[in-house]
Formats: C-alpha cells, sequence, structure tokens
C-alpha cells in the first residue's frame, strides 16, 4: 500500500538502507466472487483435512508412567550436596604407573579430573597433596606426590608449576602454593624417612639399565622398581641428579636436598654405577646383551653457539658449561669481570643469577624478544632483575668483538619483532647497533643432545639434528629393548616433563618385558584444556584468604652466594595454605562459600570452622522457596559437590529450609530433605 | 488512572441524552489476558467505546532488583522479563554490559546467540499466534503451535538445562556450548518446521472463519505505528519496514541472507501472519549461522569473577520478538550497576489496545489484544 | 390413558431418557476428549478404567463432592433451578426420537415439532441462568444464547419441516418408516442445514459464544460449579446425542432403511459418526463473532433451509 511506504520514508529515513527488499507481505485475500466462495469452503476442508491426518499420527505427548521422561544432563532441577568437608574425604588419585593414564583418562572423561592434576605433565595429584597436608598427614603427601613426581622436594623447589597457572582458585583470588606444598611435604618428611622408606622386593627376574640419572631416568627407575625389576642406573658424572645438578643452580636447588631423594631411591633398590660413560667405558652394545631393556635417559649435554663472527674467542662460553662450572665446580672465572648472557630463557636468566654469584662486576641479560615475550618464567625474570641483572631486550647478537683473541664485547643490532603475523621465528632487524662491552659472554641459546658417542657400535641412528629418533608415545627406538626418554625424545623442555616422559617409558618398559603389546588397550595421557584466568581483583578479599607469600631472601643479600633464595613455608603457613585448596571435583564441599556469593537470590548460607587441622563445614542452608534454578551456584561450584538433580523443581512436596546442620551432615546424603532424594519417580539418574 | 469500578456506567451522550454503558473489567485473572493484565472495558451494547489497560499487576523492580546484585546475577532476573523470549533479555543484557565493560565476545558465542535467539523468535511467535488464535477459539491451532514451541523448548533444555528461565547468554559469551549433536538436531528441526508453518498457515491464516474474525480489526497505520513508538511485528505489519537486525545490525546479522515480513494493512490478520512467516525467515537465519559456526570459545577467556566496569552508561538494543528490546544501563565503577532500564517493546506495543480496541465489539478486543502480543513480564517488568 | 397413568409412563420415560442422557454424557465427554486428544497429537484419557473409559465417571464423582456454590449476589433460587431447566427439555428430546422404524419411547404424532419446541425451551434456562448469576459475563453469555438459539431454531425447523413434507407425517417414527434412498440427494441441503443449526443450537464450537472461554470466561455457567455446572455439561452432552440420534433416524432413515439388528448398528454407527463431527469440526475451527454468527444464520443457513423446502415442495407432486 502506498501510503505504508511513504511513511517508512518519511519518519525512518536516515537508518533504512534501499537495499532492504520488502519481499514478503503478509497479507493474503481470498480472491472475489466465485472462485472466493471456493477458496472458502476449501479452506474449511482443507482445516479438517489437516487435523484428520494429524489425529491419526502417532502422539507426541508423554505416555505417563509407560514412556518415561528423559531430561537433559544439563537439566537444573533441584539442588543437593553430595559430600561435605569432615564427613567424606577427597579421593586420592593414585594407582600403578601402567594404569595411571587410564584412571586420568577417566577422570577427565567424567569432568571430574581436577584442572591441576590435569594440567601437570606427569598428573601429579595436587589435589590429594592438599587433602593429606591440610590433615597433617605429611608423610602421606609426600609418598602421594613422589608416586608421579619422583622427587617432590626437588620439584618443589624448580618446578615451573603448570598446576598452579590451571588452579581455578586464582578465578577467585589466588593460585593454591602447589609448589611450595611440595617442599613443605619433603621438609616434613624428613621426620619420617628413616621408618617409611624401605627396600622394595624384587620379584621380577629381568634386568634393566638406565643411562642417564636425570629426572626422567630417576622417574622410570622409581616405576620399575615398584614393578619389581632391578634397575641399574649409569652415570657419567660421579654423583647422581643429571642436569638437576649440573644445570640447576644451588641457590634455587640446595645440593643435600637433591642427594637426599636420590638417596631414597637407593634405599629402595636403585643400583647407581657413577662414572660410567656408556660408548667410551662401556659399549652400549654391551649393556644391550647384559639387560633386559635399556633405557636411554641421557639428556642433553652440550651449549648450542651462535655462528656469528668471532664466536671461537677466549671468553666465550656455552650456556651448559658456565653453569656448570659455577655451580658446581665451584666458580667459573668470572669474578669482577661484566658478563654478557645472551638468550631469554630460563637457562639465560639461570647463567645470569650464576654469574652474579659468582662475582661479576656487571651482568647483562641480552635477549632477541622484547620483554613481555620472553621465555623465562616471569617469576624468574624478576626475581634476577631484583639482583641486579641489567636486561637490554629487543637485541640480536650481531658480531664478538675481539681484542688480541679475547672478548672485549659484542655488537648488538636493534630486532624489530621475533615472530612473524603467524608466530613462526622470523626476526626482523633494524639497522641500529649498539656495542655492550664485556669480558665473558654466555651463549644460552639452547642445548642439544650429544649422543653420537654414546650410540656407536650399535644398530640405533641418529636424526640430523642428532636426537634419537623414537615412537614418540610409545618411546621405543629402533632396536626392540632398547628405549629412550627425557630430553633425548623431547628436545628441550621442563624437568616436570622429563619426569613424565621417565614414567611412559616404564609403562613401556614393563609391558615388553610383559611380553604385551606396547599400544594395545593403552591409553594415553589425555590433553586437557583448561581455562586461563586472569588474575581476580583482590579487593574485597580478606588476607586470610590470599595464598601465602613465599619468603624470599633480600635481593642484595642473596645475590652474592648460592644459599637459597626462598626460604619456605613454616609449618602453620603450609597447613593454612594446604587448606585453601578448593579440592576441585572431588564432590566433597569445602564450604568455599563461592555459591553463597554468587547466588542472585541469596538462597545460601554457609558456616564453617576453618582453622589449621580443624577444617568442616557446620552449617549449609538452602532456602529452596528462594531459589530460582538460575545454576549458577553449581556452575561456580569448584567441587562439584553441589549440583543439580534430574528432579523437577516444583516436585517438593516442602520447597521450606533445607538446612544442613551437624547432625544431618553425618547422616547419609540420601533421602535428606534438601533434595527430595527419595522421589524416583521422574527419573532421578543420580 | 480513574479506575470505574462501577459495572454499569450512566454517560452522556454527545446528542444530549444519556445512555447506559456496561463496563466490563476484563483480567487480571481472564483466559485470554496473556498473564495476568487488565482491561478495563467500557461497553455501548456490543461496541467497546473506551478500554482502559491497567498494568503493573506482574511489577516486580527487576530495575530496581538489579542495583543490588552484581552483573552476573542480573542475568537471571533478565530472565523474568519476558518470560516467553527469556533470551532476548539475556541478550540485550548482556550487550549492554559488554559495551559498558568493553568486552568483545567470541565469533561461536555470537552464533549460538544467534541461533538460540531466533530459535527462541519461533518459540515466542508460536506462543504468540497460538494463544491469539486461541483466543478465537482454534485451541487445536495453539496446541500445534506449542508443540513446535515444545520442540525448541527441548533443545533449550539440552542446551542449557531450563526449560524457560535460560540464563543462557551471559556476558562474554554464553555458558555452554551446544551438546553433541545439538547442531544436527536444530537443522533437523528448522526442516521440519517449515512444513509444519505451512500446515498452519492453512489451519488458520487460511481460514474463512479466522480470516473473518481478524481482517480488517484493529488496524493500525504506518503513521500511527512510528507516532506510537511501535516496534517488532505490530509495527511491520501496518507496512513500517523496521528490524534492528537489518536497519542496526548487531552480531553476525549481517552476515545472515534473510527477509523482513511486512504486512499491508495493519490489521489483527497482518500481526499475526507476520509473526509465522517471520518464523520461516527464523529458520532460514538458522541454518545458515549453523553452516557459518566453526569450532572455538564460547565465552571470553579470563573474564573476572566480578565484573567491576568503569564508570559510565551504556545502551543497546536487539530485535526480539516483540520489537526493538533495550538495556540502559548505568555504571559507578562498583560491581554492581548503578541503574538499569529496560525499553521494553511489549510496553509501548500494549500502549496501542485503546487506539486499535475502540469502535469494536467485545470479542474483538480479545482478538487485538492477542495480536499485539504482550508479556506482561516484560510490561510491568 | 388415566392422568394418573400418563404421568406414571412420563415419570419412568423421563428417568430412562436421564439415565440415557447420563450414560451418553459419560460416554460423550469421554469420546469427546479422546477425538479431541487425538486431533491434538495427545492420548487424551489412559489411566482411569480401559482406555480411559471411566474418567468421566471419576471426574463426575468429583464434581459431586465440590462444594456447590452460590454466588452472594446471585438470584438463589433461580440460579439454583436453572440447570434442571436446562437439562430437562434436552432429556425430553430423547423420547421421540426414532429409535425403530414407526416406533418412538413416547409415541405422539407431533414428534418432529416435539422435537424442535422442547428443546429449544432451554434457552429460557440459559438465559436466567446468565441472568441470575448477577455476573457480567454471565448476562452477556446468556444474552447471546437467547439471540443465537432462537435464531438458529428457524433453519433448523425448516430442515426438518422439509422432511415432514417428504413423509407426509409429523410423527419421526413414520418418517424413518417412509424413508427410501434418493432422500439422500435430495435432502442433503437439508441435512446440512440441520448438521450445522444443531451444533449453534447446542451452543457448541465453532458457534460456542455463550461460553467463548477467550472473551466470557465460561459464558452463562461462569458462576456454576460442581453438580450444578456438571448438569450443565450433561444437557449439552445430552442434546448432542439426541440431534445425531434424531439426524440419523430421519436423515438417514436410520440405517438406511435396513431392517433388524444390522439397521439398528447401522443406525447407532451414523448417529457417533455424526457426534464425531461436530466434535471434529469444534477442534478445527475458529469460532465465529456474535454479528457473523447472526449473518450466517439469517443470511445463509435460512435461505438454504427455504431453498431445500421449496425443492421439496416442487418434487412433491410427482411423488
Amino acid at each position: 500500500m502506498a501510503v505504508t511506504r511513504q511513511q517508512d520514508k518519511a519518519t525512518v529515513p536516515d537508518r533504512t538502507p534501499t537495499s532492504v527488499r520488502l519481499a514478503i507481505s503478509a497479507t493474503d485475500d481470498f480472491s472475489p466472487g466465485l472462485k472466493g466462495f471456493a477458496e472458502r469452503v476449501r479452506s474449511l476442508v482443507v482445516g479438517l483435512g489437516i487435523t484428520a491426518r494429524r489425529s491419526v499420527s502417532r502422539p507426541v505427548t508423554l505416555k505417563y508412567p509407560a514412556e518415561k521422561v528423559e531430561l537433559s544432563p544439563r537439566w537444573r532441577g533441584a539442588l543437593r550436596l553430595t559430600g561435605v568437608l569432615g564427613r567424606e574425604d577427597v579421593a586420592l588419585i593414585e594407582g600403578p604407573a601402567s594404569d595411571y593414564n587410564g584412571l586420568i583418562d577417566d577422570l577427565y572423561r567424567h569432568d571430574r579430573l581436577p584442572p591441576c592434576v590435569g594440567n601437570c605433565p606427569a598428573n601429579v595429584d595436587a589435589r590429594g597433596q592438599s587433602f593429606l597436608l591440610a590433615d597433617d598427614r605429611a608423610a602421606e603427601a609426600y609418598e602421594l606426590v613422589r608416586a608421579r613426581n619422583i622427587l617432590p622436594g626437588v620439584l618443589g623447589r624448580i618446578c615451573h608449576h603448570p598446576c598452579e597457572s590451571a588452579c581455578k582458585r586464582t578465578y577467585y583470588d589466588e593460585p593454591i602454593a602447589i609448589r611450595p606444598l611440595h617442599r613443605v611435604a619433603f621438609e616434613r618428611y624428613a621426620e619420617h624417612r628413616a621408618e617409611r622408606v624401605a627396600p622394595l622386593p624384587v620379584t621380577r627376574e629381568e634386568r634393566i639399565a638406565i643411562i642417564g640419572s636425570g629426572p626422567s631416568g630417576l622417574a622410570a627407575a622409581f616405576d620399575l622398581m615398584h614393578a619389581g625389576f632391578e634397575v641399574h642406573v649409569y652415570e657419567k658424572e660421579h654423583a647422581a641428579g643429571g642436569a638437576l645438578l649440573s644445570g640447576v643452580p644451588a641457590y634455587r636447588l640446595p645440593r643435600d636436598v637433591l642427594a637426599t631423594e636420590i638417596a631414597d631411591l637407593q634405599t629402595m633398590g636403585m643400583k647407581l654405577l657413577t662414572g660410567v660413560r656408556i660408548g667410551t667405558d662401556v659399549p652400549i652394545d654391551h649393556l644391550i646383551g647384559e639387560y633386559d631393556a635399556v633405557l636411554i635417559a641421557a639428556g642433553l649435554q652440550v651449549s648450542r653457539m651462535l655462528p656469528v663472527p668471532g664466536s671461537d674467542a677466549q671468553g666465550i662460553w656455552g650456556a651448559l658449561d658456565f653453569l656448570k662450572a659455577g655451580n658446581w665446580k665451584g666458580g667459573c672465572g668470572v669474578k669482577g669481570r661484566r658478563v654478557l648472557v645472551i638468550g631469554g630463557g630460563n637457562v639465560a636468566v639461570d647463567c645470569a643469577r650464576v654469574a652474579l654469584r659468582c662475582g661479576a662486576a656487571q651482568v647483562t641479560l641480552s635477549s632477541l624478544e622484547s620483554m613481555d615475550e620472553l621465555p623465562a618464567h616471569p617469576w624468574e625474570i624478576e626475581e634476577a632483575l631484583d639482583e641486579g641483572v641489567i636486561a637490554m631486550c629487543s637485541y640480536g647478537p650481531k658480531e664478538v668483538l675481539v681484542e688480541n683473541g679475547r672478548v672485549a664485547g659484542m655488537r648488538l643490532q636493534s630486532c624489530l619483532s621475533v615472530f612473524d603475523a603467524q608466530g613462526r621465528f622470523a626476526p626482523v632487524f633494524a639497522e641500529e647497533f649498539t656495542d655492550v662491552p664485556a669480558d665473558v659472554i654466555v651463549f644460552a641459546i639452547g642445548q642439544a643432545p650429544q649422543l653420537a658417542e654414546l650410540v656407536s657400535g650399535s644398530d640405533l641412528v641418529l636424526t640430523e639434528r642428532g636426537l634419537l629418533p623414537v615412537d614418540g608415545a610409545l618411546m621405543t627406538t629402533q632396536v626392540p629393548g632398547v628405549f629412550a626418554c627425557g630430553e633425548v625424545v623431547t628436545g628441550p623442555g621442563s624437568a616436570i616433563a622429563s619426569v613424565a616422559s621417565g614414567h611412559e617409558a616404564a609403562t613401556s618398559i614393563i609391558r615388553y618385558l610383559d611380553g604385551r603389546s606396547l599400544s594395545e588397550g593403552r591409553v594415553y595421557r589425555p590433553v586437557p584444556v583448561y581455562p586461563r584466568y586472569q588474575p581476580a581483583t583482590l579487593t574485597g578479599v580478606e588476607p586470610a584468604r590470599r595464598r601465602t607469600v613465599m619468603p624470599m631472601a633480600k635481593g642484595a643479600d642473596r645475590a652474592r652466594d648460592f644459599r637459597q633464595v626462598e626460604l619456605g613455608f613454616t609449618h602453620l603457613e603450609g597447613l593454612a595454605e594446604a587448606a585453601r585448596c578448593l579440592r576441585c571435583a572431588s564432590e566433597v564441599c569445602v564450604g568455599c562459600t563461592f555459591c553463597a556469593r554468587t547466588c542472585p537470590d541469596y538462597a545460601i548460607t554457609v558456616e564453617r570452622i576453618d582453622d589449621p587441622g580443624h577444617r568442616s563445614v557446620t552449617r549449609y542452608d538452602l532456602d529452596l522457596s528462594k531459589c530460582c534454578f538460575c545454576g549458577l551456584c553449581a556452575e561456580q561450584c569448584p567441587t562439584g559437590a553441589l549440583r543439580h538433580t534430574g528432579q523437577y523443581e516444583l516436585s517438593f512436596y516442602h520447597r521450606d529450609f533445607a538446612v544442613f546442620d551437624r547432625h544431618e551432615m553425618v547422616r547419609s546424603p540420601e533421602g535428606s530433605r534438601a533434595t527430595g532424594a527419595d522421589c524416583r519417580g521422574c527419573g532421578d539418574a543420580r | 488512572m480513574a479506575v470505574s469500578v462501577e459495572s454499569r456506567n450512566l454517560v452522556s451522550a454527545p446528542d444530549g441524552g444519556s445512555r447506559e454503558e456496561l463496563v466490563v473489567n476484563v483480567g487480571p485473572s481472564h483466559p485470554s489476558t496473556h498473564g495476568v493484565g487488565r482491561v478495563i472495558v467500557h461497553l455501548d451494547g456490543d461496541i467497546v467505546v473506551k478500554a482502559e489497560p491497567v498494568i503493573g499487576y506482574l511489577h516486580r523492580g527487576i530495575e530496581k532488583m538489579a542495583e543490588n546484585r552484581t552483573y552476573l546475577q542480573v542475568v537471571p532476573l533478565t530472565d523474568r522479563l519476558d518470560y516467553v523470549g527469556s533470551m532476548y533479555a539475556n541478550w540485550a543484557y548482556c550487550r549492554a554490559v559488554e559495551r559498558l565493560a568493553g568486552i568483545a565476545v567470541p565469533e561461536r558465542a555470537e552464533y549460538l546467540r544467534v541461533i538460540v535467539c531466533e530459535l527462541q523468535r519461533i518459540a515466542s511467535h508460536m506462543m504468540g499466534i497460538g494463544a491469539s488464535a486461541a483466543d478465537t477459539g482454534a485451541f487445536t491451532f495453539f496446541i500445534y503451535a506449542f508443540d513446535q514451541r515444545e520442540r525448541i523448548i527441548e533443545l533449550f533444555e539440552r542446551l542449557c538445562g531450563a526449560r524457560l528461565t535460560y540464563n543462557y547468554v551471559r556476558p562474554g559469551g554464553v555458558s555452554f556450548d551446544a551438546p553433541q549433536g545439538w547442531t544436527q538436531d536444530v537443522l533437523a528441526f528448522t526442516k521440519a518446521f517449515r512444513a509444519a508453518a505451512a500446515d498452519l498457515d492453512r489451519l488458520f491464516f487460511g481460514n474463512v472463519i479466522a480470516r473473518g474474525r481478524m481482517k480488517g480489526i484493529g488496524v493500525l497505520s504506518a503513521d500511527d505505528a512510528v507516532a506510537w513508538g511501535a516496534s517488532g511485528p505490530t509495527a511491520r505489519a501496518s507496512g513500517v519496514n523496521w528490524d534492528l537486525r537489518k536497519h542496526d545490525p548487531y552480531s553476525v546479522y549481517p552476515r545472515m541472507d534473510f527477509d523482513v515480513v511486512v504486512g499491508e494493512r495493519g490489521d489483527a490478520y497482518d500481526r499475526g501472519r507476520c509473526r509465522l512467516l517471520e518464523c520461516v525467515e527464523s529458520c532460514r537465519i538458522i541454518d545458515q549461522a549453523i553452516s557459518q559456526m566453526h569450532p572455538g570459545p564460547v565465552r571470553t577467556e579470563g573474564l573476572p569473577r566480578l565484573l567491576q566496569p568503569r564508570p559510565g552508561e551504556a545502551y543497546d538494543h536487539i530485535e526480539s520478538a516483540r520489537g526493538s528490546l533495550g538495556v540502559y544501563l548505568v555504571s559507578d565503577g562498583s560491581v554492581r550497576p548503578y541503574r538499569m532500564h529496560v525499553r521494553s517493546p511489549a510496553f509501548c506495543n500494549l500502549a496501542l489496545l485503546p487506539l486499535l480496541a475502540e469502535g469494536h465489539t467485545l470479542s474483538d478486543l480479545v482478538v487485538v489484544l492477542g495480536s499485539l502480543d504482550p508479556v506482561f513480564g516484560e510490561v510491568d517488568r | 390413558m388415566s392422568a394418573a397413568a400418563s404421568f406414571g409412563w412420563g415419570a419412568l420415560y423421563g428417568l430412562g431418557a436421564s439415565l440415557v442422557i447420563a450414560v451418553a454424557a459419560l460416554f460423550g465427554v469421554w469420546a469427546e476428549r479422546k477425538v479431541a486428544a487425538r486431533i491434538q497429537m495427545r492420548y487424551g484419557p489412559l489411566e482411569a478404567g480401559p482406555f480411559g473409559l471411566l474418567q468421566t465417571l471419576a471426574d463426575t464423582i468429583k464434581l459431586v463432592l465440590k462444594e456447590d456454590v452460590t454466588p452472594n449476589s446471585a438470584d438463589v433460587p433461580v440460579f439454583r433451578i436453572m440447570p434442571f431447566l436446562v437439562f430437562v427439555p434436552c432429556a425430553a428430546a430423547l423420547v421421540v426420537v426414532p429409535f425403530a422404524a414407526g416406533w418412538t419411547p413416547f409415541g405422539i404424532e407431533a414428534g418432529a415439532l416435539f422435537f424442535l419446541a422442547v428443546p429449544g425451551m432451554s434457552v429460557l434456562g440459559i438465559l436466567l441462568a446468565g441472568w441470575s448469576s448477577r455476573n457480567t459475563y454471565a448476562s452477556i453469555g446468556g444474552v447471546r444464547a437467547a439471540a443465537q438459539m432462537v435464531s438458529y431454531e428457524l433453519p433448523r425447523s425448516l430442515s426438518v419441516l422439509a422432511l415432514c413434507l417428504l413423509a407426509g407425517s409429523l410423527d419421526p417414527g413414520v418418517i424413518r418408516a417412509e424413508w427410501s434412498w434418493w432422500w439422500l440427494p435430495l435432502m442433503a441441503i437439508g441435512f446440512v442445514v440441520y448438521f450445522i443449526a444443531s451444533i449453534a443450537e447446542l451452543n457448541r464450537g465453532p458457534f460456542d459464544l455463550p461460553e467463548a472461554e477467550s472473551e466470557l470466561v465460561a459464558g452463562y455457567f461462569a458462576d456454576y460449579s460442581g453438580i450444578r455446572w456438571a448438569i450443565f455439561m450433561m444437557a449439552e452432552y445430552g442434546g448432542l446425542v439426541a440431534a445425531s440420534l434424531f439426524g440419523a433416524g430421519v436423515f438417514f432413515g436410520g440405517g438406511f432403511g435396513l431392517p433388524g439388528p444390522v439397521g439398528a448398528v447401522v443406525f447407532v454407527a451414523l448417529a457417533v459418526a455424526m457426534t464425531i463431527c461436530m466434535v471434529w469440526a469444534k477442534w478445527t475451527f475458529p469460532r465465529l463473532r456474535p454479528d457473523q454468527l447472526m449473518s450466517f444464520a439469517w443470511k445463509v443457513l435460512t435461505p438454504m433451509a427455504l431453498g431445500q423446502l421449496a425443492l421439496v415442495g416442487l418434487v412433491l407432486p410427482w411423488l
């Protein structure tokens, strides 16, 4: 109709695109005259036809009770609390190494894997650790962690703690200090060590040789000893520990901690043969013949160097040699000299800090990446800067300035960007040079394995990059009975990742020696995806709830010697920190009160006692007459203890206060008033 | 407003004499007031001389309650605004929050929002035209329409665990990703719905009695539609080509190919059929959205638990089943909104009732009321 | 026949008719619910008795036990009596239904007239029921009912009158006996008029304006509850059954004039089919507006009925 078009343009002209087509008109009329009469009669007949056709079709409604109502798994029915702190224990995640992946996978599939456990490469049960520590059962906590982590005291100091990055508590305030709690467990294990560490029975005839006593080798040894095998570990240095000993500075990892934990393994039955260089002292073929299985866990031995002009001058160090010289052999000749460290990774930061401790006059860290992109962990960088390391970011090494065959400095070139749009390594440099005077230059740009000597005389073949090719998931090499794990397989990585690969290798070896197929029915570690949380705003969060701050030695003091920087928690601090754990996915309410805080209708009240050593929920009120079934509380619940039932929201006869008090909490959860769990008529799945 | 409670009223007629008016209270408890609406109808014989809508029977103070809740806690409240189309209120509110706090929404979440809101449009229109048809006695049509709505509600139940108050759209995305096989079932639904819609069209909108009841009833001119702030199918049936999905495109609607349905006469029939045909367009949008959707996150990662937007204000609106639904938010920098206001299309459309109903019979009043499709949860707020 | 005997027979027939209507209403309601349910893709009553057959009985027991509410402002005696005044004429209509050729339960020669006139009296009951409730909706419903039922009496009577002309008798039994197959095409228009007018006469959809739920809540019986409400419903279903039986009897000659049990079965089947068609139409179509309803009666149905009468009048001399 003309009027409407005109109106359309007259009143709303500015935002009506002309391209909009008026394609569909809602108006429909009967034709005039006799045809219209026929259409009218036909409309009645058509209507009767439609209803008649529908009347012979199958009814779409339910025939109660012959047809059961199926509810969506996400159904937001009435709420119920499945477990209560103080009444139910948190299930520990433990099992033999060969079945552990299956356990994790099962939990993951059922959405019951805590994010900390899922995000850890070795799936250490951090939740169980917190539970046991809060319960003052430190010895059990230590042993629980050791089952997967092998060296809780060591990793409790040096781990890059992916568990904490996934900690759900970040969403509310701050993550749990899982790594320091390993250390607490280790320290408190001292009093139990004598009685609890005992030789493991050897039940199998087969013997296994492990080359290398780094984290991966020890992890494999631990699992294999538990499976009843005799394990011999060969180490080329004079003390065990591998990279932990040579690469990790003592200010992060005191030597006695490592020694204690390795001594524990030896007490359990691990035979350690130090000072034996396989390939030179003993040919690897000899081992292959002697033992039923051989595991190569030799790690990375050499630093990669940059082929820039002058890199053969005196005063150039590779990172590994520098670290080894610095913190093991005591001093590396940098006292009073200017040190330039090239690289932005954790090893580079370690080199810089070691140089400081060895008495260098000035330590400069030069990296290609900008400050925000540095691959080193932010806390490491922060600590280094705190100690006086000078950072020169976004510079690439151009050439070494050499005077009389000695290093005099380095010419650096400004770097504009390191990665291209696809995230590939493609540095772009500006024509802008800076000369940095230095007496010692340390290249900390990566490490490589040195296996040629080790494998000589065997059928093992190396890749172009010098790595040992393995079936990544099964850890097998080309030679049957020879396995590999750790950084020889994965390339440079974290200690905990090496431990994880050690566990995998041990599983393969056990299957191999049992004569089973290596892959059949084997569950690989699931790759969980957890949301990354931005740190929560801490306004309004009482200090008692926050993360315990790790006491640190003062920057100026600590930079002078190799004493440990982190001072550790006290007993009470440890208890309090462990008690902060939300016990994600444990289905046991910890009284965190996040449901009460989230409820828009103020229908939930939680009261609890929260003293170290004595924690319990004393009262849980769920006023279902206020509940609007929005589901926010159950979504927030980290433990999964508060969940919806498969019931209809109005299926209650009494929608009154549902109060759990102390007495009711001790009772069986079945049939409690809050849930109306007696009612089974409506297809309650749980 | 003076509310007459006398059932018989003697009024002076323009010709100098007087006539007796019968005052009928339609509502607030009445089968065809679509909730708890109330209309005081003055009848001269069977002719409506005056119809005064009385509102407020469902006023819960949602806008005031919002001032006392955090930004996340307000979402369940918005469910209760338009309880026939909760997704819309969720979305309009979340858009306002996102604008206020500067939150970017992942693409998949936007597609899911479009899909659920178009499904919601079908569900809401099925309710609207179904109830409107039931007002004219076509109860079976109402059941058929509700059958379609029920299928959508079951899809929603699988998606978010609730059938009516979804609490699905959240600031920064949606609460859940679609479960396994859900999108296929949605496609199967849209396919089946097209056939069902043709049936519904012939059963009711083609019926001679229905046309007799609805054609020429409650004619709204395009002038009046614009002047009274009508929106949605109510305005489009009068020929006002105004659809926010086209004219103020938001979300991923610019990527969708669909047509706006407009009427020519602006009567109750056009309003009703406009809704039905819009549902078919919604099916087109849903099909396109599903084919364009890629896997990905459905919620902005790393949103803090308590949103704390900077002080300021934001307004955003979307095309709901009833018209342009807008939410205005003011933040004072705290974790709670300082003020929330909802621009409710149902409220504006309901204001047209006196204009449209006067001069018709009492039987037509319910047809007019039904064709405006008011939802009193949104009218009263 | 003495007056006392006549009264006794009348009472007996009344009782019989009431029983028949009660049973018919029980199953009528069940059938309506089942048919409506199937049309709406539901199951309908399932639980009480086989196929939910006893559902109506259970409902009736509930209704009997419910409180019999009388509104404060109601005209109490009238309000209380009116359900019966609606029910009795509907029950009375059954006594002139030709259950067999030449036989009606209450043999009166002007049976057709009785059938058309007596149920028409229930309009008085409906009008007064609405009026005595002192409720705006009920009053409007009552007035609508009066206008509607009076209007539709005419086409309905005219359509039956054409039959009477053909049979040469006002006795439904005789009409049934006289029936022959060629009446079917001849009386087609008359049957359509009779069918539509019967629906309107019974205030059933699409002509259920007096009780239009969406406009008038429940119309004239809005304020009735319990057993009195049930009696209104029984009257409606009784009327439905009577109209179907009578229609099958006179328009189809019972079971197409078939003799014996076969005829009886076909007769009942026809009546059931007509009942189902009425239910079918109710659950398919929207409701008319009052003015449309009146103009349909006066401008469409009445001329059609008159045309039928004229047609019969034209062919009559050749018979």
